[in-house]
């Protein structure tokens, strides 16, 4: 399933508290930065859920 | 560090110590105004957030002391008057304990390499190697060619060749062969690689049998109480059952049934564990319970909520009053 960056909750990596967090601890490489937004990669996702679980504003979600 | 403090009729005061905590937030399910907060376990535990693992608010804490008596691994101190409640006859006390009798160890470290909190530390005095293999070494030095080979071989690493410096006035290569008493073991392998019959190797151990007495190994095996979780790793590792360890919690740690475990994606339950119980095999996290004190971080870092704990007993006596028996036993529903 894929995963979906609330936008109006994430405020980008410069405002995040855990400093892009989901980044840091997805094994799979499946969330990237782009120009201070978090970018999602479908393929790469292994709904392991650690993103959701631990993201500090709540911003990431399933659909 | 928190610390909460206030002063009335007593003094009070709540002291989390992040050094002996596990994260595992007993005492955040404990706490019945909701005043402490377990942080993120997992970012903490993968080192990639520095924080403490409890916050503690100071307008919510009544400074009741509950947290600090259900925690099994004593990182809340709560004082009145200065006083650690641990140590008073009115609050409970937790009975899990974990010893190394000296007197069975036989020093050979198996616990101290496997101890996941580094609480064990051993020192011990080994016998001389001359204590246990006896024999006799000669080295003819106006046969020795200094072709290094007897050196290249030795398992022991007891001969050493003087080299020179090669020069026009000094047109040799070696200016002496020596065997380090100390470290050989006469098994005169030198003396069969030599190809110009140089070295003599005479052991005389079987001879001397009688010198050749058994030379128990002494030492020092040092629990560390203050780093110890009582994970029981000592206990199930030690040859000689030489440790003795009573764990805070009996019961059962499981898998839901319909668990789809992420393996090598995931291993958050590996990575906050303290006891280094658990470890992904297969792709699927693999608990040994030998190893576990139910303390239920794997379960609370698990993003599939795939872990039970289930507790059934746990070693805390002294309760005695009806509250907080109550408020204490809820750690004995499965989780």
């Amino acid at each position: 399933m894929p995963v979906i960056i609330d936008q109006e909750k994430c405020n980008g990596i410069s405002e995040c508290p855990g400093e892009g967090l989901c980044i840091k601890l997805c094994e799979k490489g499946a969330l990237e930065e782009k120009d201070n937004q978090i970018v999602f990669i479908t393929e790469k996702c292994d709904d392991c859920d650690i993103c959701i679980q631990n993201c500090p504003s709540q911003a990431i979600l399933k659909e | 560090m928190a610390v909460v403090k206030r002063e009335g009729n007593e003094k009070r005061s709540l002291e989390h110590k992040n050094q002996k905590c596990l994260g595992c937030g007993i005492c955040t399910d404990i706490c019945p105004t909701k005043a402490l907060r377990l942080g993120p376990i997992l970012p903490i535990a993968r080192g990639i957030l520095k924080s403490d693992f409890i916050s503690i608010d100071q307008e919510k804490c009544c400074l009741c002391g509950l947290c600090s008596s259900s925690c099994p691994f004593d990182a809340l101190e709560f004082c009145i008057n200065d006083e650690n409640t641990k140590n008073m006859n009115l609050y409970p006390h937790w009975n899990h304990y974990a010893t190394i009798e000296e007197k069975e160890c036989i020093y050979c470290g198996k616990c101290a390499i496997s101890c996941p909190r580094d609480a064990i530390h051993l020192q011990r005095n080994l016998p001389a190697r001359s204590d246990l293999v006896f024999g006799e070494t000669e080295v003819d030095l106006n046969k020795c060619v200094y072709c290094g080979m007897c050196e290249e071989m030795c398992p022991a690493d007891a001969i050493t060749i003087e080299k020179n410096e090669i020069s026009s006035d000094k047109p040799y290569v070696g200016t002496s062969t020596k065997i380090d008493e100390s470290k050989c073991i006469y098994c005169g392998i030198c003396k069969r690689i030599c190809p110009e019959d140089a070295i003599k190797i005479v052991c005389t151990t079987c001879m001397n049998r009688d010198n050749a007495k058994p030379h128990p190994v002494d030492g020092d095996i040092i629990l560390d109480e203050e780093q110890c979780i009582n994970c029981g790793w000592c206990q199930e590792i030690c040859p000689v059952n030489a440790a003795n360890v009573k764990k805070p919690f009996k019961g059962n740690i499981s898998f839901e049934e319909n668990f789809k475990c992420k393996g090598d994606s995931c291993h958050a339950c590996e990575d906050v564990c303290p006891c280094n119980a658990i470890s992904i095999v297969d792709n699927h996290s693999f608990i040994n319970p030998k190893f576990c004190v139910l303390c239920g971080a794997c379960a609370r870092a698990c993003p599939q909520k795939g872990i039970v704990i289930e507790r059934d007993d746990m070693e805390l006596t002294n309760v005695r009053s009806k509250s907080w028996d109550k408020r204490l036993n809820s750690l004995k529903q499965s989780k």
